[in-house]
């Protein structure tokens, strides 16, 4: 004869136990995809909201500091949550992480966070700092398997030397990516020997695989960060809000590099051509002043030649004034010389051009 | 690096303030010599810093998945 089973008979608080058991047993995390419905905040701590499709709606519970993004009524979202049986018996999920889900809901999702970080001066252009010129020792928060790294590695090696390159391997995609890029932000920030400058890159990817640079407590990390930042995220124009909260903004993780250090081939370049000019200018500097001092010799010889002509001009100038007080030029013009005394009965001599005459003076009168 | 311990910064002033000089009113052509041949030599300095130079690139040990 078979022994009838015997059916347990719970306490209701048991059988919720029992069934939450047997949900976490089967279900201990799920993702679902739905539309949000009825999203409200209460007390500023909880957040309920429904998410649903065609068929069906469940309700979502979540602290407030588990919300990584801003999300709204009819917003397409991914949801990673527990399933649990309240002690109510309402079947509810306990949400873990929200994401937006496709292109319209992370747009939206953007532009929200966007709006509210930018009320708070969070990209504020009074906020930015410099980057050093030349610095000797940087961080870099990225994927050492990406291809973004390689890049930003290559450029930096072609372009500068003698740098200390302390590197953060972290995920730059998916839920955990933010959270290890904000350990590795404070990491670096309660080193001894602070870094000059912290440097966040990845390589392209679709909007949802650059979802991460747009998380909020991310940005607010790299806001916060005691050393600049210097992001360098996707392609030119992929635009994240860590871009936006970055002291600067790389295009690209090659532009990164690029902003970072000067190129060392084009100052070698540049130096060479510098000190290249200077022997040229020195010969021609010389023959400058070989120019000077011929001209200067030249203007001498004029000044030597001027000062003869002078003299000689005024040496003509006293021999023609001689030349009039020559008493034969005087005669020439009709002039007589006469001598002797100028007394009645006296003999003179009178000399004319041609001749000289004797004369006896007949009358003297007094003019 | 070369020989002396000047940084390559260090370096590229002094070289700024050779050329300079050359420019300047203090130039001579007695010393135009001197410093030309000071400026070759802190120019070749430069270069082969800037190409001995290597970056030294340490992945950190600190993990930063969700469990540290």
């Amino acid at each position: 004869m078979e022994k009838p089973q015997i059916q347990p008979i719970f306490s209701v608080s048991d059988f919720i136990a029992v069934v939450n058991q047997t949900l976490e047993y089967a279900y201990p995390s799920v993702s679902i995809e739905g539309e949000v419905a009825s999203f409200k905040v209460s007390q500023g701590k909880f957040v309920f909201f429904d998410i649903k499709d065609k068929g069906g709606s469940v309700g979502c519970f979540m602290s407030v500091w588990q919300l990584r993004v801003p999300i709204e009524d009819g917003m397409k979202v991914i949801v990673s949550a527990m399933p649990k049986l309240t002690q109510w018996g309402k079947f509810s999920l306990t949400v873990k992480t929200v994401r937006p889900s496709g292109e319209g809901a992370l747009k939206k999702s953007f532009e929200l966070l966007k709006a509210k970080l930018d009320t708070e001066g969070l990209f504020a252009p009074e906020r930015k700092r410099q980057l050093p010129t030349l610095p000797k020792h940087i961080a870099i928060i990225s994927s050492t398997q990406s291809a973004g790294y390689a890049d930003f590695i290559k450029i930096l090696n072609d372009r500068w030397g003698g740098i200390k390159v302390d590197v953060a391997h972290v995920q730059v995609q998916g839920e955990i990516a933010p959270d290890q890029m904000i350990k590795a932000i404070d990491f670096f920030n309660q080193q001894e020997l602070l870094p000059e400058v912290i440097v966040i890159i990845r390589g392209g990817g679709s909007a949802d695989d650059l979802a991460a640079f747009n998380d909020e407590l991310l940005v607010r990390a790299i806001a916060g960060s005691r050393i600049p930042t210097l992001v360098g995220v996707g392609h030119e124009t992929d635009e994240s809000l860590c871009d936006l909260v970055a002291d600067v903004r790389a295009a690209t993780p090659s532009n990164a590099a690029q902003i970072l250090v000067p190129d060392k081939n084009e100052i070698i370049r540049s130096v060479r051509v510098q000190v290249g000019s200077l022997l040229p200018r020195i010969l021609q500097i010389i023959d400058q002043q070989k120019i000077a001092v011929s001209g200067l010799l030249i203007s001498a010889i004029d000044s030597v030649d001027r000062a003869i002509d002078d003299q000689t001009m005024r040496v003509s100038n006293l021999k023609n004034v001689l030349s009039q007080l020559d008493p034969n030029k005087v005669l020439a013009r009709g002039y007589a010389l006469v001598r002797g005394v100028k007394r009645i009965g006296s003999v003179i001599e009178i000399e004319t051009t041609n001749n000289i005459m004797k004369a006896e003076v007949k009358n003297v009168i007094n003019k | 690096m070369s020989s002396t311990n000047k940084s390559i910064s260090e370096k590229t002033t002094e070289l700024s303030k050779l050329i300079t000089w050359f420019d300047s009113e203090e130039f001579s052509l007695e010393e135009a010599i001197d410093k030309f041949k000071q400026a070759e030599k802190l120019a070749a300095s430069i270069e082969l810093d800037l190409s001995s130079l290597k970056n030294e690139i340490q992945i950190v040990k600190q993990r930063f998945d969700s469990e540290n």
